[in-house]
């Protein structure tokens, strides 16, 4: 069963009918997280970076930003039984359209905030599928704790 | 190349542009608008009213008082937000047959238009520029050329799409590559074939900036970033993904910084949450990707 994580929006889960989704990641990053001996997972879709933008925000939905979400990600598996040395990290989406490096940045500032947080408090990505000009869709196969990602033109291809 | 004729063909077969919003259309440049006038619109749609008081009455516009009639919705929301959901209400009829070129789903590419809709709506805001009815229209419609080209495109897409990866080039300029017209230049050509007032026509049809006297007209640059922004925010299922040219230029010229496109994008999340009932006018039994936590 498919369940939908909006835009900036977390779900958690150790049910093995449970597939997480989300969608259409254009300059928002997807974070999946997977414990394979508790068999939790969790999935995160963050649209921005930083909850300085907008504190209130942050607090009344902390999955907006990259600074609350990730953190709320981890401390959710965590307390289904997921502990963090086994964790398995994969990161989608941090789209950026064509052009410079300076401008429409908010996809590669996305992917740093998440490299920062992660430096922080030594978190490993184990595979990544990040940046370019593309839109993608990100799974994650509860029972397995298997990851996809369907990218625009289609492509399915495991993480 | 060889394609164009066989495209120009298509379009001796286009249907009439739907009739309640080219008669709106009529009244975006009017500095004063009747009740009367709206009424005279609507009255050719009996359906179309049912829709109208469903987007009156939604999240959207969070009135706190259920609307019950044109005339209350008037009172309650005023005649440019009116004469908005009354094109959104017309037009989308337009968009109901998918357009697998560009969309993997069938409800794309009305979602993408809402979306940009109201992204140009609120940029018109943000930016205090005053034509934030026609820029919401601006929106709703620049990308009606997709709903012809979209077969041609799904006939080429990996070709497009195989362009855009090998020489780094945008998705319409792969697509003029491709099929000898791009998906603005069909909308220019729509629009003209449609009756639209010229600058709306223009806004369609320079939408990505091909040409250096786009840059002079505002609409167009707000359309331009609206699209953009839309992309960034992803939820479209577009397969052309984010493959458009970033022109910082458009960004100086509205004074706007990196930090204002993500309190932009910041806002237009909770707009586009609040709005979701527009895009169910299209098709009210698909499932929407609207979940919330809990």
């Amino acid at each position: 069963m498919d369940v939908v994580v909006g835009v900036a929006d977390l779900k958690v889960s150790n049910r093995p009918e449970h597939v997480l989704v989300t969608h259409a990641l254009g300059s928002c990053i997807g974070v999946a997280i997977y414990d394979p001996e508790a068999k939790v997972g969790g999935l995160l879709h963050y649209m921005l970076p930083e909850s300085s933008l907008d504190p209130g925000r942050a607090q009344e939905n902390p999955f907006m930003f990259a600074d609350t979400g990730i953190p709320r990600l981890f401390r959710e598996c965590y307390s289904m039984g997921a502990q963090k040395h086994r964790l398995r990290v994969k990161v989608a989406g941090g789209g950026q359209v064509l052009g410079g490096q300076e401008h429409f940045q908010i996809g590669r500032r996305n992917y740093a905030a998440l490299r920062r947080i992660f430096l922080k408090n030594n978190v490993l990505i184990d595979q990544e599928d990040v940046g370019g000009c593309q839109a993608r869709t990100l799974f994650l196969e509860i029972a397995s704790g298997r990851v996809w990602v369907k990218t625009t033109d289609l492509l399915i291809k495991e993480l | 190349m060889s394609l164009i004729p066989q495209i120009l063909r298509s379009l001796k077969n286009l249907p009439p542009f739907p009739m309640v919003a080219q008669r709106a259309l009529l009244l975006l440049n009017r500095p004063e608008v009747s009740i009367q006038e709206l009424v005279e619109i609507v009255k050719f749609d009996p359906g179309i009213t049912a829709n109208i008081l469903r987007i009156a009455n939604s999240a959207y516009f969070g009135l706190r008082r259920e609307i019950h009639s044109l005339h209350q919705a008037l009172l309650l929301l005023g005649t440019q937000e009116l004469l908005k959901i009354i094109i959104a209400s017309g037009a989308n009829r337009l968009f109901a047959n998918s357009a697998p070129g560009y969309f993997s789903d069938g409800q794309g590419l009305w979602r993408h238009s809402v979306s940009c809709a109201l992204m140009a709506d609120l940029l018109a805001r943000e930016l205090t520029l005053t034509e934030r009815t026609t820029s919401f229209t601006a929106g709703l419609l620049h990308d009606i050329g997709k709903i012809v080209l979209s077969l041609f495109v799904d006939q080429k897409f990996s070709e497009i799409m195989s362009l855009v990866e090998s020489q780094g080039i945008s998705f319409h300029q792969a697509e003029k590559t491709v099929l000898g017209i791009d998906h603005a230049e069909m909308g220019g050509e729509m629009a003209r074939i449609w009756d639209f007032p010229d600058r709306l026509r223009s806004a369609i049809l320079h939408h990505h900036l091909g040409r250096p006297d786009a840059f002079a007209d505002d609409l167009i640059l707000l359309v331009y970033l609206a699209d953009l922004l839309v992309l960034m925010f992803g939820q479209d299922s577009s397969k052309e993904g984010l493959a458009y040219n970033g022109y910082p230029e458009v960004l100086k010229h509205f004074d706007l910084r990196e930090k204002d496109l993500e309190k932009i994008l910041l806002h237009f999340g909770s707009v586009w949450k609040g709005a979701q009932v527009f895009f169910g006018l299209v098709s009210d039994n698909h499932d929407l990707q609207c979940a919330h936590r809990g």
